[in-house]
C-alpha cells in the first residue's frame, strides 16, 4: 500500500510542468508533515536527502542551452555561455523534484520494515524468486559488507605510505582492489554454501516458506483509492490554476 | 565514487515520465526472460548461491580506488556477474543489488530505476556476457582468451551504460546530447578502465585458487561435476 503511494506521489512529481515551485513546495510539506506523525527526525530526512544532489551537476547544461532570457553571460574567451531564465527554470524544477523524490522515498523506508516491504512487493507480484534472492541477499548484507571493511581496514594497515612518496599506479590499485573482489567472491561463495547446508538441514527443498500476507482489505483499497484522488487533484490544480514564471 | 558513479545511479526527476516509463517496460521484459532462462538452468541452490552473490556484488562495490583528480572509482560487476554466474542469473542479482541500493539506500530513484536496471544490470551484465562470449571465441576459445575478452567486454559494458544513460538524460530534456554524451561516456571511459583490470585481476585470481568456480554458470541440475564442494556425500 505504502509502495504504490509512494511511487504514484513520486510519479505525480515527475509529471508537474516545468517552474511549479508551489506544487513543489505544497508537496514537500505534505512529506514534512507525514514524518511528522511517522516520527522521523526531520533532520534525519534531510540529511539522507543529499545523496541525489551531485547528480544535479548532470542537468547544469541545460542553463545554457534553452533559448530566451539571458541572465547574464558568462566569457571563457574563446566561447561564451549566455545563461537563461527558461534554462534555470527547468534545472532548478529537476533538481528540486529529484530532492522532494529522494525524501518520499526515504519516508518509505524509514517507516516500514524490510519484512513488510518485501511482503508488498511480493503482493504487486514480483517473481518470488527474486524476492526470495532480494529477501537472502538483505540477510547477508551486513556479513559481506563487514567482511569488505575488514579487508579494506587490513589493505590500509599493511599500505603505509612515506611522506613524499609517488603515489601507486591507478592500473596497480585497481589490480590489488581486483584480487579482494576475487578473495572476497570465494569467501562469499563458500558462505552459500554453508548457507545451502543449513537450509537443507532445516528441511528445505527448493521453494521457500511463505508466511501469506494478510490481503488487502476494503480498507487498503479506499485508501490507494483516496491517495489516487488526491494525487490527480493535485496535478490538475498544479497544471491550470497555480501561478508559474 | 561520487560524481561519476551517481550519474549512473539516476535519481527521480531526471528522467521524464514517459522515459522512465518506457524504460521500467522494457526492464521488466528482459528481467522476465532472464528470470525464465535462469529457472530453467538452475536448481534449488540456486537461491542461496544468488542471494548471497547479490550480497557480494554490492559489498565488491565498496573497494574504491582512487583516480587522478580526487575522485575514485569502484566496481560495478555487471560483466563479472554474467562470467561468473551466467548471463540470465547475473542479470537478476544485479537488478536485485540495484533495486535494493535504490530503495534502501536511496543510490538512485524510485521511477527512475527501470532505467537504471537497464542501463547498468541488463545492458551491462547481458550485453556484456553476449560481447564476452564472442570475444573469447573470436580469440581462439574461452579458456585461452578468458582474460582479454573480460577486459574488452567490461570496459565496454561501462562506457555502454553511460552512453544510453546520456542519450536517456537528453530524450528526457534534462540536458543537451552533446554535453552529456561527452561528459559520460569522457569519464566512464576511465571508470571502465578501472573496471576491466578490476575484473581481470578479480578473474585471474579466482582462476588460480578456485578455477573450478570459473565453471559455476553450467552448474546444472544431475549433471557431472555439479556437486557443490560443501555437501556431504
Amino acid at each position: 500500500m505504502k509502495i504504490v503511494a509512494c511511487v504514484a506521489f513520486i510519479l505525480a512529481l515527475s509529471l508537474l510542468p516545468v517552474g511549479s515551485f508551489i506544487a513543489l513546495a505544497a508537496a514537500w510539506l505534505v512529506l514534512v508533515a507525514l514524518s511528522g506523525v511517522a516520527r522521523v527526525g526531520p533532520v534525519r530526512m534531510v540529511r539522507s536527502s543529499f545523496v541525489a544532489l551531485p547528480f544535479a551537476a548532470a542537468a547544469m547544461p541545460l542553463l545554457f542551452t534553452k533559448d530566451g532570457d539571458a541572465i547574464g553571460t558568462v566569457d571563457f574567451g574563446l566561447f561564451a555561455l549566455t545563461a537563461t531564465w527558461p534554462g534555470l527554470y527547468a534545472v532548478l524544477t529537476i533538481v528540486i523534484k529529484s530532492w522532494v523524490s529522494v525524501q518520499a522515498a526515504t519516508m518509505l523506508v524509514f517507516t516500514t520494515r524490510f519484512h513488510d516491504l518485501m511482503h508488498g512487493f511480493e503482493r504487486l507480484r514480483l517473481p518470488r524468486l527474486m524476492v526470495a534472492i532480494i529477501s537472502l541477499m538483505y540477510r547477508y548484507l551486513a556479513v559481506l559488507t563487514g567482511e569488505a571493511s575488514r579487508m579494506m581496514r587490513a589493505r590500509a594497515a599493511r599500505s603505509a605510505m612515506l611522506p613524499g612518496a609517488k603515489r601507486p599506479s591507478v592500473r596497480w590499485q585497481a589490480g590489488v582492489v581486483g584480487n579482494m573482489v576475487g578473495a572476497l567472491f570465494l569467501r562469499s561463495y563458500e558462505r552459500s554454501e554453508r548457507v545451502y547446508v543449513a537450509m537443507q538441514a532445516r528441511g528445505y527443498d527448493g521453494t521457500m516458506v511463505r508466511h501469506e500476507a494478510p490481503p488487502l482489505g476494503f480498507a487498503g483499497m479506499t485508501a490507494i483509492g483516496a491517495v489516487a484522488g488526491a494525487l490527480a487533484a493535485f496535478e490538475l490544480v498544479a497544471f491550470l490554476w497555480l501561478p508559474r514564471p | 565514487m561520487f560524481a561519476p558513479l551517481f550519474l549512473l545511479h539516476a535519481p527521480d526527476g531526471f528522467f521524464s515520465t514517459p522515459v522512465a516509463l518506457f524504460m521500467w517496460a522494457a526492464t521488466i521484459a528482459a528481467l522476465a526472460i532472464s528470470l525464465r532462462k535462469a529457472g530453467q538452468d538452475l536448481d534449488e541452490r540456486a537461491v542461496p548461491l544468488m542471494g548471497v552473490m547479490a550480497a557480494f556484488i554490492f559489498a565488491a562495490q565498496m573497494f574504491n580506488f582512487q583516480i587522478p583528480g580526487g575522485t575514485s572509482g569502484h566496481l560495478l560487476g555487471g560483466v563479472l556477474a554474467g562470467v561468473l554466474l551466467g548471463p540470465w542469473a547475473g542479470t537478476i542479482v544485479m537488478a536485485c543489488v540495484i533495486g535494493v541500493q535504490g530503495l534502501v539506500f536511496q543510490d538512485g530513484g524510485l521511477v527512475a530505476m527501470g532505467a537504471n536496471i537497464f542501463n547498468m544490470g541488463i545492458v551491462g551484465t547481458l550485453g556484456g556476457y553476449a560481447l564476452y562470449r564472442t570475444l573469447a571465441a573470436a580469440l581462439g576459445g574461452e579458456l585461452k582468451a578468458r582474460l582479454p575478452a573480460a577486459a574488452i567486454a567490461a570496459w565496454v559494458s561501462v562506457e555502454a551504460a553511460a552512453i544510453l544513460a546520456a542519450v536517456q538524460l537528453s530524450v528526457s530534456g534534462t540536458t543537451a546530447l552533446g554535453a552529456a554524451l561527452v561528459a559520460m561516456a569522457g569519464w566512464h571511459a576511465l571508470i571502465g578502465i578501472g573496471e576491466s583490470v578490476i575484473t581481470v585481476a578479480a578473474l585471474s585470481f579466482i582462476a588460480a585458487s578456485r578455477a573450478d568456480l570459473l565453471e559455476l554458470r553450467n552448474l546444472r541440475p544431475g549433471r557431472p561435476g555439479a556437486t557443490l564442494s560443501g555437501e556431504l556425500p
